[in-house]
């Protein structure tokens, strides 16, 4: 819609507030980040400029090329398992099945749970002697397959992935909502012409949320693996030989050394990597077409 | 439209269907609950059983002491109340300044709508630790340290990006020409607003406003560095006051856990019974 | 549904508003408030009688002083505001710092008080001798090294004589001639960990790396041979650790030792309280009653013999302070934390050892006792490798251990990974 004259100072009273927070809380500050990523600087002695040596340096360091390559893994992972095992789910659920209600309280918890208590529960199933998974390993007759899985190099990264891939309730919950708000008279009308609950999932229910709330959560998931960094902290640190390690984590721990130079030189990489990112997934969702947006959606709410 | 099929017979292949949609649903039920058991049982040993005997076993003689522990920890419930406080105020100014602004971008096209919204994707990604150095003196400069003032306002900040794209999303799958009917009928930019899009527009604000909370509730970094009185400090704190460098008392910092889970998933068993199905299930004005 | 809600913020407006209106109190008039960030809270051994301390400084100098504690429990966290409060240029009244390869910069940045002239008025004499040494800056003191720790083997003298062994080994040769004996008996023979900070690696790659050097063998970096000599046996010493120390962290290693599974531990004075702890005795016998203090083995020529690996633990700063009635208050509250007697209290009830000059109370426990006969015996003393480098130092050590333990690098390129590290942050 093209805002009228009326509208116009509208909607500058509504986009005011939060453009003077994006001004405070993001624009200044990411400036300055930019700014010190040229430096070389601690936090108490002058800082020098030092050109791009900060970044060069970056992608001379194997572990930093490694977190960026566990990130965009992550992201894809997180996007493209971790959001369509939640969308299966939450088909599953929004059939109602019995105690639906309670399950989809449940899926939500690890959301509310600490992350450390996670991580240390994690850390023990993975543990190489006292281990659920070895033991579970060596009770089937698998024992050569156990293994110190947060100690090994290829196995530390898939497993911290792999444990977290299955936490798939908020994403669930997501979705969920956007599924009951589809027009039951369609279901009723599939069923009628003897369509399967596959085929209603596949010809009705996933075309009718691809642009709304999976978009939202597989875009939401690849974002946060972007970030990802609370998890892989406390789970291994960023080992074994920065093997697990992220760009926030890299980040964090050249701020941890005072290195606040190549520190915002990453936090710089890790805007600019996301940014690419989210474009690639608008442009596989054919999204800031007008076209597409105008193809209406209809909905029970709207009738 | 489930009860007209539960009636009719079921045949192998439905009953493989079924089977195998019971195994995903009790699986991902234990997947999540495990945690939540091995962490009660956990707060219930003594270090001595959780470190040195398996991480598994259960505890000899439940140690209730963990809890009194937990519990004496000076003000944590003062914590979880500040946790609430803090977390309620900026998830509400959040989304208040979150859906005005989506409603622009998503409605409008205006000079620089493609500008703002790419800010506002990139703001999305900022790693927040990087801006420690400059928040802080944000917070400062406004008079704001050691305030919830401050704690209200980083918080609610820090989610504008996130909010106005979980917002925005959904408003963009809002028909346009309900809103143009509506311009038509002389209904003006607030009466759209409140009356046609906010309505519709609730799942988005209901998912903006759960993750926003989500994160001011595990939020450690910035309600450590921008707060100094005991007064102010969150629920997060407070479970970290079991854990040092050189000597964690791990049992009870899982008592402390578990006290400060009982209340969010109470509040969280509430907010969906409240919120959620009120949402999915409530009539829609035009 | 929607009153409800409406209830429910308007409780929380009225609460919010409450609780800012209680923040807003003035302070009274008069009475100069410190403010002291501090770790020794919470579960540090310290905590309970530094408590006490503060509260009774507060009681002796009601009305005029308050110092008001803020609890800090995370140190990385504690770290990260530290720095950010000095780089912003409000630093805390009164901190603790603990990245000893940083307090020279502290102490140049002139971001906090001189206390020269305090020390040098007699506060001074207190201290043990040559404390200020290494951390003064042209001559002069505002960063005061407060508490200390040395870094020696205790094993477990039920576990060794299982093995067959009646004594510590003497050297490194002979420490992996028992290695063997107890991998024999189903023993770890000691606890290593490449995961989280790798704090046991570190102190084991220290002692190694004493034994080997030396005196001086930090004066050249991590040019010296013996740092290439150390990865060699510190890689050794992973094949008599217990399974999965690559990725273990503080909890499988003291798990493991209280366990009665491995033989020797390596940490600090501070977790001496543990050998005494009911919780941790096994059939009605306390961990300490199982265990004997021992010294570092000795290397090759013997270069090393007579060291001790030690540091500081944490540092005492203040602030400068334009109000001078301020700045005496504050040096009257840190004279009163480093006073003797109260300095021999903490070190009773904590177990940990300072740069402070005091008689040791006869109550001392055992284990401490025997540590600080090491220590007082030492020839000479280096900092652990943590202490000795830069932070990058530290934060590379996991990656470079566990890189070396898997055979991603070699000894060399072990050193190579921690000298790339600090030249990034240089």
């Amino acid at each position: 819609m093209k805002p009228t004259r009326s509208d116009r100072s509208a909607l500058a009273a509504f986009m005011a507030p939060a453009l003077i927070i994006m001004l405070v809380f993001f624009v200044i500050p990411v400036i300055y980040v930019v700014v010190v990523s040229f430096l070389k600087w601690n936090g108490i002695s002058t800082a020098s400029f030092t050109d791009i040596q900060n970044f060069a340096k970056l992608f001379n360091d194997k572990a930093f090329v490694r977190s960026v390559i566990n990130n965009v893994i992550w992201a894809l992972v997180a996007g493209f398992i971790q959001v369509p095992l939640a969308m299966v789910m939450a088909i599953i659920l929004s059939r109602k099945p019995r105690g639906w209600k309670f399950f989809r309280t449940v899926y939500f918890f690890p959301q509310v749970i600490s992350g450390i208590a996670l991580a240390t529960l994690w850390r023990a199933i993975y543990s190489a002697d006292t281990g659920l998974l070895n033991g579970l390993l060596r009770s089937v007759g698998l024992g050569s397959v156990a293994r110190d899985w947060l100690g090994t190099v290829d196995t530390a990264f898939p497993a911290v992935l792999i444990y977290w891939v299955f936490y798939v309730g908020y994403y669930m919950v997501i979705m969920m909502a956007d599924i009951t708000t589809i027009d039951t008279s369609y279901y009723e009308a599939a069923t009628i012409d003897g369509a399967s609950d596959f085929q209603q999932a596949i010809y009705i229910t996933i075309p009718l949320i691809k642009r709304t709330s999976l978009l939202t959560c597989i875009t939401l998931a690849s974002v946060l693996g972007l970030r990802q960094f609370e998890q892989v902290y406390m789970l291994t640190n960023g080992g074994p030989a920065n093997t697990t390690s992220t760009m926030v984590l890299y980040m964090y721990k050249k701020l941890q050394d005072t290195n606040y130079g190549m520190a915002s030189a990453s936090a710089v990489v890790l805007i600019i990597v996301g940014v690419i990112f989210i474009v690639c997934i608008r442009a596989l969702f054919n999204i800031g077409n007008d076209e597409v947006r105008a193809q209406k959606k209809v909905r029970r709410a709207v009738k | 439209m489930t009860e007209s099929r539960v009636h009719h017979k079921l045949s192998p292949k439905e009953i493989i269907v079924g089977i195998f949609r019971w195994f995903l649903i009790i699986f991902f039920a234990a997947y999540t609950l495990f945690p939540l058991i091995w962490l009660t049982i956990s707060s219930l040993k003594t270090n001595f059983e959780f470190l040195a005997l398996s991480p598994f076993a259960l505890p000899a003689v439940p140690q209730w002491q963990n809890y009194v522990n937990a519990l004496s920890v000076a003000g944590l419930g003062r914590m979880l109340l500040n946790s609430v406080i803090v977390g309620l105020l900026a998830t509400v100014f959040n989304v208040i300044v979150a859906s005005m602004s989506a409603y622009c971008i998503s409605r409008f096209r205006f000079n620089g709508r493609e500008k703002i919204y790419t800010l506002f994707t990139a703001g999305i990604l900022v790693p927040l630790n990087a801006l420690m150095v400059p928040y802080f003196v944000i917070i400062n400069k406004l008079g704001l340290y050691n305030t919830y003032g401050g704690m209200v306002l980083l918080y609610c900040a820090i989610g504008i990006p996130m909010s106005t794209f979980l917002i925005r999303g959904l408003m963009d799958s809002i028909p346009m020409d309900l809103e143009e009917a509506a311009y038509i009928d002389g209904c003006g930019f607030y009466g759209r607003f409140f009356h046609i899009i906010l309505p519709l527009s609730r799942t988005g604000i209901v998912t903006a406003a759960t993750f926003e909370f989500l994160t001011c509730w595990n939020e450690f970094v910035f309600a450590n560095l921008i707060v100094s009185s005991e007064k102010l400090r969150t629920i997060q704190v407070g479970i970290r006051y079991f854990t040092n460098q050189f000597s964690t008392d791990y049992v009870s910092m899982y008592a402390a856990i578990v006290i400060s889970i009982v209340p969010s998933i109470l509040g969280y068993i509430l907010f969906q019974e409240q919120i959620i199905s009120g949402m999915t299930s409530g009539a829609v004005k035009g | 549904m929607k009153k409800l809600i409406a209830l429910l913020l308007a409780l929380v407006m009225v609460f919010a508003l409450a609780a800012c209106g209680q923040q807003a109190a003035p302070a009274q008039t008069g009475e100069i408030v410190i403010n002291f960030p501090s770790i020794w809270v919470g579960t540090d051994s310290k905590a309970e009688y530094m408590g006490k301390l503060i509260e009774a400084f507060n009681a002796e100098n009601a009305g005029a002083i308050k110092v008001v504690v803020e609890e800090q429990t995370d140190y990385q966290a504690y770290r990260d505001k530290i720095r950010t409060t000095i780089t912003t240029g409000s630093a805390p009244d009164v901190c603790i710092l603990d990245t000893t390869f940083d307090i020279k910069a502290y102490a140049e940045s002139g971001k906090f008080m001189d206390l020269t002239p305090y020390l040098d008025a007699g506060w001074g004499k207190n201290f043990t001798d040559g404390a200020f040494d290494a951390w003064s800056v042209d001559g002069k003191v505002s960063i005061l090294p407060f508490e200390s720790a040395v870094f020696t083997p205790i094993y477990n003298k039920t576990l060794f004589e299982k093995a067959g062994w009646d004594h510590f080994p003497a050297t490194y040769d002979e420490f992996f001639q028992f290695c063997e004996d107890c991998k024999a008996n189903g023993i770890n023979a000691m606890g290593q960990m490449a995961g989280d900070n790798a704090w046991s690696s570190m102190l084991w790659y220290s002692l190694i790396v004493e034994a080997i050097g030396g005196k001086d063998v930090y004066a050249n970096g991590l040019k010296d041979p013996a740092f290439v000599e150390a990865a060699k046996v510190l890689k050794q010493m992973y094949d008599y650790t217990f399974d999965g120390a690559v990725s273990a962290t503080a909890g499988d290693v003291n798990g493991h030792f209280i366990g009665r599974d491995t033989a020797i531990y390596l940490n600090g004075p501070w977790w001496i309280a543990n050998f005494y702890k009911e919780d941790n005795a096994v059939d009605g016998k306390l961990l300490a009653d199982e265990c004997e203090v021992a010294v570092n083995p000795s290397y090759g020529d013997g270069k090393g013999n007579g060291g001790l690996v030690t540091t500081v633990q944490g540092f005492l700063a203040a602030a400068k302070q334009d109000d001078p009635a301020k700045e005496a208050a504050v040096v009257k509250f840190l004279q009163y934390v480093t006073d003797p007697t109260h300095v021999s209290e903490l070190a009773l009830s904590s177990g940990a050892m300072f740069f402070v000059k005091y008689t040791p109370s006869p109550d001392t426990n055992v284990i401490s006792q025997k540590v600080t006969e090491v220590a007082n015996s030492a020839e000479f003393t280096i900092l652990h490798v943590n202490g000795a480098f830069p932070t990058a130092f530290s934060t590379e050590f996991p990656a470079a251990v566990s890189a070396l333990v898997l055979g991603e690098v070699d000894e060399q390129g072990f050193v190579d990974m921690l000298q790339t590290a600090i030249d990034n942050a240089a």
